[in-house]
């Protein structure tokens, strides 16, 4: 019998999955990294949160640092390799494990080989739960109207684009108001948005326009920094729309503070 | 060294080759079109002087389209453009043999083409229906400049000579000698680059008028 | 200000300017906002439109893989419809034999067909410095031209013009102008203009969309004619194409043409689509009496082979501009180079060299779109993805960028070391915001100049994580 991780699957019937939380949502909102861990657990997961996780390497990647990028890769690597999956909630971080690790590692083939087999099993949470989980929330209500944005690079990089409105569809009271422009760029770019501050600015203010004229109370995503850069602007243009990310609300955890809501939590 | 051999010398290094066999070549470029169907998009239900027909009359393309049943029935079609469009100076007619035998009747012809052309009458060689597309060669009785000088374009059509693609077009006229201009014509001439709004006239025809014949039986 | 004179300032500077023009901004929206709905329209007619794109990617691929096969071919063809065929490998080059072909033919005045490889390669200034007169035919290049500007869009030039601008420059500069500012009234007084211009022309000058290989033919798309007339009326046709432009055969072209015209304008067909071929022969009513085809390399056979050969299947259609958040911003003459966008973001280090757009391959955020809508899949964001690595390679990229990633990359590789930075950044963030938000904080002026920053919880995930752990094992 080999140790190949999926064959750990057999003892509990329960796939292990390793949980990135990424290192924005670590930092600025723990929240999003509880309803992961609740989530997957509901959708009959083992999760470990490995102690060794940092960062992804992708804003060194895409700063052209691929050295800094692989070293980071590396650890991450080591870290998740031995799960079943490994679920990150951000369509950008697991987009750069699923897509470009193995770009880094053009002229290493052994650690080539180890991207690729890793990049197999990466997932982003929300598809997660819906394909490979078959999930649907249960019991779940939240009387409110919201939009959603679909960040850039799970939509066009992983795809993600029905499994939130799936999953949403079946938080009970909860209403989806179409978003123009759902597909556009709200000007984060990682670190584009410090880079080109002012480019950036005009980019998110059409978006808070959007947002705003949707009439939504929330505004939902999958990826932390796009939120941030988002509900940074409309509470700046002084909006009351509030922001979560998707996962939080699926979870039944909306009835906390929204982003940049005071919390100790 | 010259500039060609510099160029196709830098060509070949970054290939890493001398040369080429053309053969393998051409045969990997003919594979590349073994399923037409997947360069073009699927023609609607209908028979192709109808399709023709709807494309080039579509606003965006703003043709104007009218049926005869004979070559002998084009003059008087004309002149009921031409009583419509209130213009009676005279009118540029291609030296071409089916348009010359026609009984014109009182019509005022120039003998060449002017600058100030007002009406050109011309016969084109094909008809595409997946476009509305009318096709010209260039040649001794067939001036490229009958389909861009004046302001109205009256052209002659006839419905046999309607293809369903581009391709058919290209089929058809790989058969014939290649020649010093093919002018595609789809429409009169417009633009829009004064805030992306249409406007028709730019510098060709403003109004394209395609007279088909079709003998029904 | 015209562009000209914006080509001197930063990058920085330009996007300023471009942000701080209400106009410039309502102008670019007019037109790329149609555009775009146009191109979505066209594009969701066509079912199996994706398995176009790929075939059309494929055709591009096969004439890159054998181009010195397909440049022979065409040349022998070119020859033997009478054309003249020209190499040039480099801009200066190309302008120095289109020049002396224009004073072997004693021209006065040349009329020109938009061609973007003609801005490339510098041929306006080329053929001013020479003291020839140049007439741009294309309405929006006619515009260019008397505004003594630059094009700022590759399919429509003047599109940072507004219709009143335009009408004032035809009051300022044409004979007979038009009464009225509505737009045909506009047209039609550039038609009378440039009518006379076409007459006089001893040469015509155009690009080519596609060379095909198996006739020689040179095909031009417009949607006004003004191809046709400047080819058609001098006694002088010239051509001045890229030499990525071959396609096998007619039917090959027709193929790429259906993705170009959609991609650019969300039309199924140009009005004018022309396949020239040699000069006026035997008995021929009209057409050049000489027909010459320069064929230009100026670093395309650079980018064969190597990182950027997939660049080398663009079409020039303009859907990723029209598509880019960061172009409908700021616009195409804040991009300083020949081509702006997406595309131009990829070209211009290669064209103009990486230290001076260092920028271009920065400001962009790597959003995909621009690939999504290519009608031939170049992979946009990873070929400035590999500018960037470029420039970090070659040292271009600023000490504080270099010094943060160096210590945030040194931080990540040591978990426990990493653990201990957060738990304490957190700690410190926290003291600068207030009720949620942190609206001011030293050295992110870039983000808390224009929006507020989520104030953090008061620990990390996972010290929370640990917390909970420990409690659970108790």
């Amino acid at each position: 019998m080999s140790l190949s991780p999926s064959s750990q699957m057999g003892f509990s019937g329960r796939p292990r999955v390793g949980l990135f939380v990424t290192c924005l949502v670590d930092l600025i909102r723990p929240r999003i990294g509880f309803a992961a861990l609740a989530l997957l657990e509901q959708a009959g997961c083992d999760v470990v949160v490995p102690e060794a996780q940092t960062c992804c390497g992708q804003p060194a990647f895409n700063s052209g640092a691929s050295d800094h990028a692989r070293a980071l890769a590396k650890n991450l690597i080591k870290a998740f390799e031995l799960f079943d999956y490994i679920v990150v909630p951000s369509g950008s971080c697991a987009g750069m494990i699923k897509l470009h690790y193995k770009e880094l590692f053009k002229s290493e083939p052994a650690w080539r080989d180890r991207a690729i087999a890793l990049a197999g099993r990466t997932y982003e949470l929300l598809s997660f739960l819906t394909d490979v989980r078959s999930y649907t929330p249960a019991g779940v209500s939240l009387k409110a109207v919201a939009t959603y944005h679909d960040s850039c690079s799970g939509l066009r990089e992983l795809g993600i684009e029905k499994q939130p409105r799936q999953l949403l569809s079946n938080v009970q009271g909860l209403s989806l108001k179409p978003l123009a422009g759902h597909d556009v760029c709200c000007g984060f770019g990682g670190t584009f948005c410090v880079k080109y501050p002012s480019i950036s600015n005009a980019i998110v203010e059409e978006k808070a326009r959007d947002i705003e004229s949707t009439g939504a109370e929330l505004l939902l995503g999958g990826d932390l920094g796009c939120l941030m850069n988002m509900a940074g602007k409309l509470h700046r243009n002084g909006s009351k729309v509030r922001a979560y990310h998707a996962a939080e609300v699926i979870a039944g955890m909306a009835d906390g503070p929204a982003l940049g809501e005071e919390t100790s939590f | 060294m010259t500039s060609r051999d510099l160029i196709l010398g830098k060509v070949r290094r970054a290939l890493h080759r001398d040369g080429v066999e053309p053969g393998p070549v051409t045969a990997i470029a003919e594979s590349l079109l073994s399923e037409p169907e997947l360069g073009r998009p699927p023609l609607p239900e209908g028979d192709l002087r109808s399709l023709f027909a709807s494309r080039v009359t579509l606003p965006q393309i703003g043709g104007t389209v009218c049926v005869v049943e004979d070559l002998r029935d084009v003059p008087a079609a004309v002149r009921i453009y031409l009583e419509e469009h209130g213009t009676e100076s005279p009118v540029a007619l291609q030296p071409d043999p089916d348009l010359m035998q026609l009984d014109w009747g009182g019509l005022a012809f120039t003998s060449g083409i002017s600058p100030d052309q007002t009406v050109a009458i011309q016969k084109a060689l094909w008809g595409i229906a997946e476009t509305g597309t009318l096709i010209f060669h260039s040649a001794p009785n067939c001036a490229t400049l009958f389909s861009f000088l004046p302001l109205h374009h009256i052209v002659v059509l006839e419905a046999k000579h309607i293809v369903a693609y581009l391709e058919d077009y290209a089929v058809a006229a790989g058969h014939m000698a290649v020649p010093r201009n093919a002018n595609l014509i789809t429409g009169p001439s417009g633009t829009t680059d004064i805030e992306g709004s249409l406007a028709r006239g730019a510098h060709g025809p403003g109004f394209l008028h395609i007279i088909i014949v079709d003998k029904r039986d | 200000m015209t562009a000209l004179e914006t080509d001197f300032k930063p990058f920085k500077t330009r996007v300023e300017d471009a942000l701080a023009n209400r106009t410039l901004k309502v102008a670019i929206e007019r037109t790329t906002g149609t555009a775009r709905l146009k191109r979505a329209a066209a594009v969701s007619t066509w079912p199996n439109f994706a398995g176009a794109r790929d075939l059309g990617r494929r055709i591009k691929d096969h004439v890159t893989s054998n181009l010195d096969h397909y440049l022979i071919e065409f040349e022998r063809n070119a020859i033997a419809s009478g054309a003249k065929v020209h190499w040039a490998s480099t801009a200066e080059e190309a302008c120095e034999i289109v020049v002396d072909i224009c004073k072997a033919a004693n021209a006065k005045s040349v009329t020109r067909s938009k061609s973007m490889l003609g801005e490339e390669i510098g041929l306006p200034l080329a053929l001013e410095k020479a003291g020839i007169t140049r007439v741009e035919t294309d309405l929006a290049e006619h515009i260019v031209q008397l505004a003594g500007d630059k094009p700022s869009h590759i399919i429509w030039p003047a599109l940072h013009r507004t219709r009143e601008e335009v009408a004032e420059l035809f009051r300022k500069h044409h004979h007979t102008p038009q009464n009225s500012d509505e737009i045909p009234a506009m047209v039609r007084s550039a038609r009378r203009q440039l009518r006379e211009a076409f007459l006089r022309a001893d040469v015509g000058i155009s690009g080519a969309n596609f060379l095909i290989a198996d006739s020689g033919a040179v095909c031009t798309v417009t949607n006004e004619g003004n191809a046709e007339l400047t080819t058609t009326i001098p006694r002088v046709h010239i051509v001045t194409a890229g030499i990525e432009k071959l396609v096998p055969s007619l039917r090959h072209a027709m193929v790429l043409l259906r993705l170009l015209v959609r991609s650019a304008t969300g039309a199924d067909f140009t009005q004018y689509t022309t396949f020239h071929c040699g000069p006026k022969r035997p008995g021929d009513a009209d057409g050049p009496e000489e027909f010459h085809i320069v064929l230009v390399d100026n670093g395309r056979t650079h980018m064969l082979g190597g990182d950027l050969n997939d660049m080398l299947r663009c079409l020039r259609c303009g859907a990723c501009m029209n598509h880019c958040v960061v172009y409908r911003q700021i616009g195409g003459h804040a991009y300083g180079g020949t081509y702006p966008g997406p595309m131009g973001s990829v070209l211009t280090p290669e064209l103009d060299g990486l230290a001076g757009s260092r920028d271009l391959v920065h400001a962009c955020t790597l959003n995909g779109n621009c690939q999504q809508v290519c009608p031939v899949d170049i992979p946009l964001p990873t070929l400035l993805r590999g500018w960037r690595e470029k420039s970090w390679n070659e040292g271009l990229e600023p000490r504080s960028v270099r010094r943060a990633l160096w210590f945030w990359a040194f931080a990540a590789r040591h978990p426990f070391l990493y653990r201990m930075a957060t738990a304490v950044a957190v700690r410190v963030l926290r003291l600068f915001g207030e009720a949620g938000w942190v609206r001011s904080m030293p050295m992110a002026k870039g983000w808390t100049s224009h929006r507020d920053f989520p104030k953090p919880a008061s620990r990390t995930f996972m010290e929370q994580y640990r917390a909970a752990q420990r409690r659970a094992r108790k």
